[in-house]
């Protein structure tokens, strides 16, 4: 009788009721833009939303979740605006990155309350699953302010999801968790966006979101600055070279040939084999094994050496922001 | 009014060691009424001071500005007024079971010690129009400071103001100000329903009874319609 | 920006066997003489002094201890100035502390929360503690800066009507030292006012974490003892009257101030010592509930 929170396609909700969308949306405090002309839709799946501090990725999420007007531009979930409007947290459950609970209050207590505010028809029920969930059961019947940082974030999260929202978003999750927390959580996150939920969680830490979703949001002082799968949006930012590690059976004879390229910008020989920066990816990816077999030399290794989002945003956080990429892409 | 939200809420308040900081005030009331009755039987010197200045000048407000706004303004300042805001919970059921948990709480820790100093001093009758204008009082300086934790980012100093310099100073000073001064109201409201002369009633009655209402009413519906547009400011530090 | 490529992802130089080195970039450890736990106790009363008015903080920290700074000023001037001009001494120097009373109640209202609960809340005691620095030290030293500053609120302004009144004092020689003994007295009168009213704050302020409620709790502290003076009172009796005043610090004070210099402000009869007995007895058990406070905190 109870759904469960793994719900098969059954329970998989209409694509409007999970959409939420920014048009123009600006805030400002006085001089200072906080977010500056984003627009952007999310449908169902794992969106990473990524962003330097202070890019204002936590204002972009108030935003989204009705703690915020926007200052110019519109906000609005499942087709209604999220601001005023205390019907959206029927299906939006948010984690807020304040670590704020009712210590008083011991983990069952609490992630009953939420259900029951949540005016869900089997509190006691959805409570118990919620907790299960987030493999908190044991520890239920203890108070919130004896629970470790990383306990009291899954406490959170447990009170966010129990009446299985289908837009959810979180605001640096996986803060203070510990590693085996992270891919629980990282799992359960995929999870309810495969049941059809759209998941939003910001991070500034660049591992987590390499780990958790291809797709990926990047604001950066404000502006929008790349969406979609960020090893397109790598391919995309044509003004930045490639940057390929190769090791054959002659490295300089290689290298000699390659220079001959015109996708190639550089070349540099090293004691663990060539750095080869290209310019064209597509045109160097072809022109490789052509040139390799005209040469006669082997080549044993091919390794893209920094399509890591690492790269791929330390690139878009410093330097003059000139990326093609087209705003607005979907998840 | 939402009950999950009023249980929280009251066990914010009672579940903790500190509400016994409210309790000296109360016995105070109830100590110095007992003392000075014994020491002098007529209450005609001691009367006034215990209860206008006492109880509804200090005893009453001081407990309506501590719990009313810990019930509502320390939620907006720790940040887990969020867990409430982020449901589909009307803010107007939210504001009503606080409104109803500070008013409750502050009158049930007024009006029983006020009850028992009207006792002390003159009988029941005397009694039950202390504890009724306490009641009224507990819910309109409720409001009033619910309010104010949401309009204000400081709300008890505000309150304090209100209740010290307002009130207290001004209040006595100029004629103005007393009818906006909810704790003539109560000074109206107790000499007139428990039949006494011991306590001023500057303002008429009709005045206090219609005034106490605007303040409860008034206060709620801004706390309600503000809390309806409650902005989380943007990065935490 | 061409250093990134070669850092960033994937390649490793191979055959470099793990380890470590420890470089030698100068750091060297500190082995020379360290000042014990009296100089520790000092900075800290010190820098509580300086945080009570503002001193190496933002300019709003300022505004507040400024304001009460230049109205006791203003007060001295204003009571200087009427006594070059007309030759009497309409304000004395007992009478402006009692003037300065309002103004110093708040100032305790707000710098006695400033002192102890930014620590409380912010939770850096296991900073301090983990320092040679006794639980006692630290509420001590938070105590004599509370102190300390009560007392210059008063002590600036009276110096200046001391100055002002040897300029304007006609007596020669023997004016003037009737002038400093009689500024002596005025000074004594704010040390005591300064410890007592300071002494029942900071207690109240250290109850809790919360600027605002301490300084609610401060206030109800000084204003809930008022009626309590009134109505003692008005029982009747002499000894009752005489006696009521000692029920709220600031009667207190003016009662031992009647004693002290002989001043008709409050009628005490006898009971003098009472008074200081009582006034005594309220800083020792304050200072008890201070030290006990600090003992319970988690650190």
């Amino acid at each position: 009788m109870n759904p469960t929170l793994d719900a098969g396609p059954a329970a998989a909700p209409t694509t409007t009721a999970n959409t939420v969308e920014l048009r123009g949306v600006s805030r400002w405090y006085g001089n200072v833009v906080a977010v500056n002309d984003v627009t952007m839709t999310l449908r169902q799946g794992v969106t990473g939303l990524l962003g330097p501090n202070g890019a204002g990725k936590t204002t972009l999420l108030h935003m989204m979740a009705g703690f915020l007007s926007p200052s110019q531009g519109e906000v609005t979930v499942a087709g209604q605006p999220a601001w005023r409007n205390p019907e959206i947290y029927r299906t939006l459950g948010l984690v807020a990155d304040r670590e704020a609970v009712y210590g008083f209050l011991t983990a069952w207590q609490f992630v009953l309350a939420s259900a029951r505010l949540h005016k869900l028809p089997d509190p006691a029920g959805s409570a118990r699953q919620a907790l299960a969930q987030m493999e908190l059961t044991d520890v239920a019947q203890r108070r919130i302010e004896t629970f470790s940082k990383g306990m009291r974030q899954r406490t959170r999260v447990a009170a966010a999801l129990v009446h299985q929202p289908s837009v959810l978003l979180l605001d640096e999750p996986f803060n203070g968790m510990d590693p085996r927390q992270r891919m629980h959580m990282m799992a359960l996150l995929h999870r309810r966006a495969e049941a059809g939920a759209t998941v939003l969680f910001s991070s500034h830490i660049l591992a987590e979101v390499e780990q958790v979703s291809g797709t990926v949001q990047v604001i950066v002082a404000g502006r929008l600055a790349a969406s979609g799968d960020y090893r397109s949006i790598r391919r995309l930012m044509t003004h930045r070279p490639h940057v390929f590690a190769i090791r054959s059976s002659d490295d300089r004879r290689l290298a000699v040939a390659l220079l001959a390229e015109p996708a190639v910008a550089g070349v540099d020989v090293g004691p663990a084999g060539l750095t080869v920066r290209a310019s064209d990816y597509g045109t160097f990816a072809r022109a490789l094994p052509r040139i390799a077999l005209r040469e006669g030399v082997r080549v044993r290794q091919v390794t893209p050496s920094d399509e890591s989002l690492e790269s791929v945003f330390a690139y878009l956080v410093a330097g003059p922001s000139g990326v093609a990429g087209p705003n607005g892409g979907s998840a | 009014m939402n009950g999950t939200v009023a249980a929280i809420s009251a066990r914010a308040l009672l579940g903790r060691r500190r509400f016994l900081l409210l309790l000296p005030l109360p016995v105070l009331l109830v100590g110095l009424a007992a003392l000075a009755h014994a020491a002098q039987p007529d209450p005609t010197d001691w009367g006034g001071p215990v209860l206008a200045g006492l109880g509804f000048g200090v005893v009453l407000p001081m407990i309506a500005l501590l719990v009313g706004t810990a019930v509502l303004g320390a939620e907006i300042d720790d940040g887990t007024i969020v867990h409430l805001l982020a449901t589909p919970v009307a803010r107007r059921d939210i504001v009503l079971a606080k409104l109803l948990v500070a008013a409750g709480i502050t009158a049930a820790v007024s009006a029983v010690p006020m009850y028992l100093t009207g006792l002390i001093v003159a009988g029941g009758r005397l009694g039950l129009g202390l504890a009724l204008a306490s009641v009224l009082g507990s819910a309109a300086y409720s409001a009033v400071f619910l309010t104010l934790s949401v309009l204000t980012r400081r709300p008890v100093l505000i309150g304090l103001l209100y209740v010290l310099i307002w009130e207290g100073l001004l209040g006595n000073l100029l004629a103005g100000s007393r009818l906006l001064s909810i704790q003539q109201y109560t000074l109206t409201i107790a000499a007139k329903a428990g039949d006494t002369t011991l306590l001023p009633d500057k303002v008429s009655l009709p005045v206090a009874l219609v005034m106490t209402a605007v303040f409860l009413i008034g206060g709620t519906v801004l706390a309600i319609e503000r809390l309806r547009s409650f902005r989380l400011t943007g990065e935490t530090a | 920006m061409a250093e990134l490529t070669a850092g960033a992802g994937g390649v490793r130089p191979a055959g470099r066997t793990p380890g470590g080195v420890i470089h030698d970039i100068g750091y060297q450890r500190y082995t020379g003489p360290r000042l014990g736990r009296s100089r520790v106790v000092l900075a800290l009363f010190g820098h509580s002094l300086r945080t009570a008015y503002g001193l190496g903080r933002t300019a709003k920290a300022k505004v507040f201890p400024g304001i009460l700074v230049v109205l006791g000023v203003a007060i001295a001037v204003v009571a200087v100035a009427i006594r070059t001009q007309t030759g009497e001494v309409e304000v004395n120097y007992l009478q402006f502390v009692d003037t300065m009373s309002v103004p110093l109640l708040l100032f305790l209202a707000v710098i006695a929360p400033e002192l102890v609960c930014r620590d409380l809340r912010s939770r850096v005691l296991p900073l301090y503690f983990s320092r040679p620095l006794r639980r006692s030290d630290y509420a001590l030293a938070k105590l004599a800066a509370t102190l300390s500053a009560a007392f210059l609120l008063l002590a600036g302004p009276l110096l200046l009507m001391l100055l002002g009144g040897l300029f304007a004092q006609t007596g020669g020689a023997h004016g003037a030292w009737h002038e400093i003994t009689d500024f002596l007295g005025g000074l004594g009168y704010a040390a005591l006012t300064a410890i007592v009213w300071g002494a029942f704050a900071l207690p109240l302020a250290a109850l809790t974490s919360r600027r605002a409620i301490a300084a609610v709790v401060i206030a109800i502290g000084f204003v809930v003892t008022t009626p309590v003076v009134g109505v003692l009172m008005s029982l009747g009796g002499t000894t009752a009257r005489q006696l009521a005043s000692l029920a709220n610090p600031v009667s207190l004070v003016s009662g031992l101030e009647a004693w002290i210099y002989r001043t008709d402000v409050q009628d005490i009869g006898g009971f003098g010592p009472v008074y200081l007995l009582v006034a005594v007895a309220l800083v020792a058990v304050s200072t008890a509930v201070l030290l006990l406070r600090y003992r319970k905190v988690a650190a």
